[in-house]
């Protein structure tokens, strides 16, 4: 018996609520019709007006707002993205996470734009079908507002393809959070870079340890003004680490171009016209690399 | 390297100082508002809801600088055609379909059905294509088998191939990435989830790689070759995530397997080099390529609620990468002697990637935040360590046994400790400090242990609401064990070589060298960003940094490096109508390195000083190179709507680089002049003009304007023949004007 009048206390309050939710939709409506307000015109053809349950449910979102409903608008409603308020982003934050906190979306609290006091109104437009943060045509532009040391980075001669959008800044990073370096989606710079490039990911008979460590050590993944996102030029960019007898310990100047000397040492793939597997050899004579 | 003037660490000293001083005041504690997202609008979202938009487009010249991702590479018309469509009118679910770039090898398409909240399906494609200098010539045929013509005159030198000039052919240096996906999210109950992704790459095309004719370290004979790409790529995941009142978590395992076409790439020698067996016609050379490969792994990553004031997260992984493709043997050359067969079949070889994250966060006070986190990070390899009677460079016999060379295990660990707090005070400011210790072990490495104390102090401030200010400051002290420069030696030779070596000679760099990678290292960063808004329409940006790694024990190898950046942006928006953002930017990348310059034999010795001096051990046989990177970026973008029917956006940017190396050598017998310096250029306007012809009808006009030069010396007056030792590609330099106009019409229906 106790078990039947729960149930139908739960019933009841259910039935309420669903009333109470369309009571407040139709209420929203009233004002914010959907000739009269673009951006509920818009929610029309967005995921979010397909939300299980009620179409259009407002208060999911923005809460019951009941001293915006009484007010007749001149107050806030509970929680409000914009642009006559703009709730705290924790509030703003908060009410998108109540359905997507399950999602990608876990590490957030902490994170680095979290700590920055955005919320997930600052990138996405939940009224939209489509907007900057998912468009990966234009998403960078949304990035590069906050990020413009990345930007000179991103014209430079070698780069990925980022402006053309076949890379995308959240293809690397995770802006809703992340426990690895530099907010990046994998835990380390070689897992991020090895989920493209799987034909450097080995293990190699033998192998080139600053490329199993750290990509980074040699290359700018933002871009870089000399060829395949390397730090510097080859030779010097191998030389910074080899110093052997012979060849490698010799400086490699201007007498080395057409007019001169031309050395093998320098033009061409420089280094790389000998020890082109510089990712790792898996040939049986491949110890220096070369095959 | 002179010492620069340090401008953003002086400016961000006197910053500092002014913003503690502000800090004084007293004002209301409000929320802090990123300024930088107050940008007005610099980037135009296509309007949501159906569309067909489709035209003809015109590429004014074939290229490789302006075509390199967006497939408009070759001079001629393309089709513009894209489509996105959905249809939201059924009660509870929706389509929608996009398909871009479908006249290009760029071309993309996806496809969802969902029931939101429930059910997703996605299945889509994504084409890529990468294109490099094509303007390189070859007078090799074939594909991964490559043949010189029949009636080739070889030499010893590439100025003897009477028959390279009419010989040589282009080729196209194009890599294309195609890739098919499905997906699926189901949300099963309120509490758990699963989602499931497949995809299919396959990546094909033309590279280029370096091969040589080389039987010791002293003579070689290399060749550019073009290097036949044909790659596939299988993953799947499953990924399984449970959400409570306390504890959401993710588990996911996924697979992943590589898969490559070719096993080798061999070419005929076209030089005469070191006798019969190895030369022209008879001689082949062979390189392996990318061995096939899998991935098997796992992650789990989660957050618990401890209390409202406390939370764990956790994110760990552990893949397991194997690769046991069978060997090559020890040459592709048949004609030379290899008596001592392979110790295995393959490598059978395993490393498994473990990896760690996790942070507790704490708020004690509400205005203070806590954090301690702990990083892990281990490479744990599972070879057999064999000893490999080495053919070098296809070039010689099969050597004595006491030239055997042995493959050894790179473990590698890695742990970082450390916390931060920071307290919100008055003015919207927050003081952040943070700590953390990291300790990197390595196995056969040339050092064992490092450890690195960072110390990073941030202070944000926003004293008006139309000011910020967020200045960063860093301090790392990473410190090397003894730098064990015969551990290379040991790890990588016979005990037969070993112990006939004398024990100072024992090294194969130079014993003053230190790997920067490995070793002891100071570092300082500054980092300064000042947002401000002069009035309503108008957002102006300032971003400094200044990061500097000093390797202060490194004798040899990289000693210094600088790098300064200044940033600047200003947008200006009148009107909901237009809107414009002028930005630049100055980046200043300087490295020091030094070498010594030194023969081996008895010279070798670099702890013995003795008359005469023996190179190795003689600081007159040093050379230092300088090196500086200048990027200078300029940008503006428009978008302006004229009026209801005409719209305008324009997008302008300009680059211009320049890189120099300057050498200085102490010795007389030792000569290295300045190399040249290399500039580059950059103008690049894109302009997209929209007209509404009627409801629901769009005409577009695109232009845009390319102008990329370059003058690297790698390329400048080299011919394929230029360099006895060494056939190029004799590519030119890029020096590219393209014009390109497109015209397109859209029609839009709900």
């Amino acid at each position: 018996m106790a078990g039947f009048n729960n149930k139908g206390v739960a019933i009841c309050c259910g039935a309420l609520l669903l009333v109470f939710s369309l009571a407040g939709n139709a209420q929203c409506l009233d004002c914010h019709g959907v000739e009269d307000d673009p951006a509920v015109a818009r929610l029309s053809g967005a995921v979010h007006g397909k939300l299980p349950g009620d179409e259009e449910n407002c208060i999911a979102c923005h809460g019951t707002s009941d001293n915006h409903v009484d007010s007749l608008g001149d107050e806030s409603p509970d929680v409000s993205f914009g642009p006559n308020w703009k709730s705290p982003a924790p509030d703003r934050a908060a009410s998108c996470q109540s359905c997507h906190e399950g999602q990608n979306h876990r590490l957030w609290s902490g994170s680095a734009h979290e700590q920055e006091n955005l919320a997930c109104d600052d990138c996405h437009n939940a009224h939209q079908q489509a907007d900057l943060a998912t468009a990966s045509h234009q998403a960078e532009q949304l990035c590069l507002g906050c990020h413009p040391r990345v930007r000179s980075e991103l014209n430079l001669p070698s780069r990925h393809p980022i402006r053309e959008g076949k890379t995308a800044c959240t293809d690397c990073h995770d802006p809703h959070g992340s426990l690895g370096e530099a907010s990046l989606k994998q835990l380390s710079v070689n897992d991020n870079c090895l989920s493209c490039h799987e034909d450097k990911r080995g293990p190699f008979l033998w192998e080139h340890t600053p490329a199993t460590e750290d990509c980074s050590t040699c290359h700018r993944p933002h871009g870089s003004m000399h060829e395949r996102l390397l730090t510097a030029r080859s030779p010097a960019l191998c030389q910074q680490c080899h110093a052997a007898a012979f060849h490698p310990s010799l400086p490699y100047g201007g007498e080395g171009l057409p007019g001169g000397a031309p050395s093998q040492y320098l033009l061409g793939k420089s280094c790389l016209n000998c020890h082109s597997q510089i990712h790792g050899s898996n040939h049986p004579s491949g110890a220096r690399l070369i095959r | 390297m002179k010492r620069s003037i340090r401008l953003p660490f002086q400016l961000t000293a006197a910053a500092s100082l002014v913003l503690s001083a502000s800090h004084a005041l007293t004002a209301e504690d409000e929320a802090y508002t990123p300024l930088a997202l107050q940008l007005p609008g610099t980037a135009v979202l296509a309007a949501a809801g159906n569309r067909v938009e489709l035209g003809l487009s015109h590429t004014s010249d074939d290229n490789f600088m302006f075509g390199q991702y967006n497939g408009l590479h070759e001079n001629g018309v393309n089709l513009i055609g894209n489509l996105q469509w959905q249809d939201f009118s059924a009660e509870d679910s929706y389509w929608q379909v996009s398909l871009s770039d479908l006249g290009l090898d760029t071309r993309e398409g996806l496809a969802t059905w969902a029931r939101p909240g429930r059910l997703k399906f996605r299945v889509g494609f994504d084409s890529q294509l990468q294109v490099r200098n094509d303007s390189g010539r070859t007078p090799f045929r074939g594909d991964d088998r490559l043949l010189l013509p029949d009636n080739w005159t070889s030499g010893l030198s590439t100025a003897d191939w009477d028959q390279l000039p009419g010989s040589l052919h282009g080729f196209e240096r194009e890599l294309e990435r195609d890739k098919l996906f499905a997906e699926i999210e189901a949300s099963l109950n309120d509490h758990w989830s699963l989602d499931s992704h497949l995809s299919y790459e396959s990546r094909e095309g033309t590279g280029d790689i370096g091969g040589a004719i080389a039987p010791d370290r002293s003579a070689g004979d290399a060749v550019l070759l073009p290097l036949p790409v044909d790659y596939r790529t299988t993953e799947l995941d499953l990924g399984l995530a449970y959400r409570g009142s306390a504890l959401s978590v993710e588990g996911r395992v996924a697979y992943s397997d590589f898969d490559n076409k070719n096993e080798i790439l061999t070419w005929q020698n076209p030089y005469s080099s070191f006798g019969p067996r190895v030369a022209y016609p008879s001689g082949t050379g062979g390189l392996g390529l990318a061995p096939d490969n899998d991935q098997r792994s796992a992650r789990l990553t989660g957050v618990y609620v401890l209390s409202p004031y406390a939370r764990l997260q956790f994110d760990g992984s552990y893949a397991l990468n194997s690769q046991d493709q069978d060997y090559l043997e020890y040459s592709a050359n048949g004609n030379l002697l290899a008596p001592e067969s392979l110790p295995r079949a393959n490598l059978d070889g395993e490393v498994a990637v473990t990896q760690f994250g996790g942070k507790l966060l704490l708020r004690p006070l509400p205005k203070l935040d806590l954090n301690g986190f702990y990083r892990y990070r281990e490479r744990d390899y599972d070879v057999p360590r064999d000893g490999y009677r080495y053919i070098r460079g296809d070039g010689q016999n099969q050597p004595r046994a006491a030239l055997t060379v042995y493959n050894s295990a790179r473990d590698y660990e890695s742990e970082t400790l450390g916390g931060e707090a920071s307290y919100r005070l008055p003015l919207r400011s927050r003081l952040r400090f943070e700590y953390a210790f990291e300790q990197i072990d390595r196995k056969n490495a040339a050092v064992d242990h490092t450890e690195e104390d960072r110390y990073t102090l941030g202070y944000r401030i926003q004293p008006w609401s139309q000011f910020s200010a967020n200045i960063e400051l860093l301090y790392g002290d990473r410190q090397a064990d003894t730098y064990q420069w015969d551990q290379s030696y040991y790890a990588l030779l016979d005990t037969e070589l070993i112990n006939a070596t004398p024990d100072n000679q024992r090294y194969i760099n130079h014993p003053e060298l230190s790997q920067f990678f490995l070793s002891n290292r100071e570092q300082q960063e500054v980092k300064l960003d000042l947002s401000y808004l002069p009035g309503a329409n108008w957002n102006l940006a300032l971003n400094l940094l200044w990061h500097e790694d000093d390797y202060d024990k490194s004798e040899l190898g990289l000693t210094e490096t600088d790098w300064q950046r200044l940033n600047l942006s200003a947008s200006y928006a009148p009107g909901s109508d237009i809107s414009l953002t002028v930005y630049g930017g100055f980046d200043r990348f300087e490295s020091e390195q030094s070498s010594r310059a030194f023969r081996g034999g008895q010279e070798k010795d670099a702890f013995t000083i003795y008359p005469p001096l023996p190179q190795a051990s003689d600081p007159g046989r040093n050379w230092d190179l300088d090196s500086k990177d200048d990027s200078f970026t300029l940008g503006a973008q428009l978008t302006w709507q004229a009026s209801e029917a005409l719209s305008l956006a324009l997008d302008y940017s300009f680059v211009d680089t320049t890189a120099e190396q300057r050498l200085t050598t102490f010795d007389d017998g030792l000569v290295a002049s300045d190399l040249p310096d290399v500039d580059t250029t950059l103008h690049h306007l894109e302009a997209v003009g929209s007209w509404v012809v009627r409801e629901g009808l769009d005409l577009q006009l695109h232009y845009q304007y390319y102008r990329f030069k370059t003058d690297d010396w790698a390329r400048e007056g080299v011919q394929t023949d230029t360099i006895g030792k060494l056939l190029t590609f004799g590519d030119r330099n890029a020096n590219e004007q393209i014009h390109y106009v497109g015209a397109s019409v859209t029609y839009h229906w709900q």
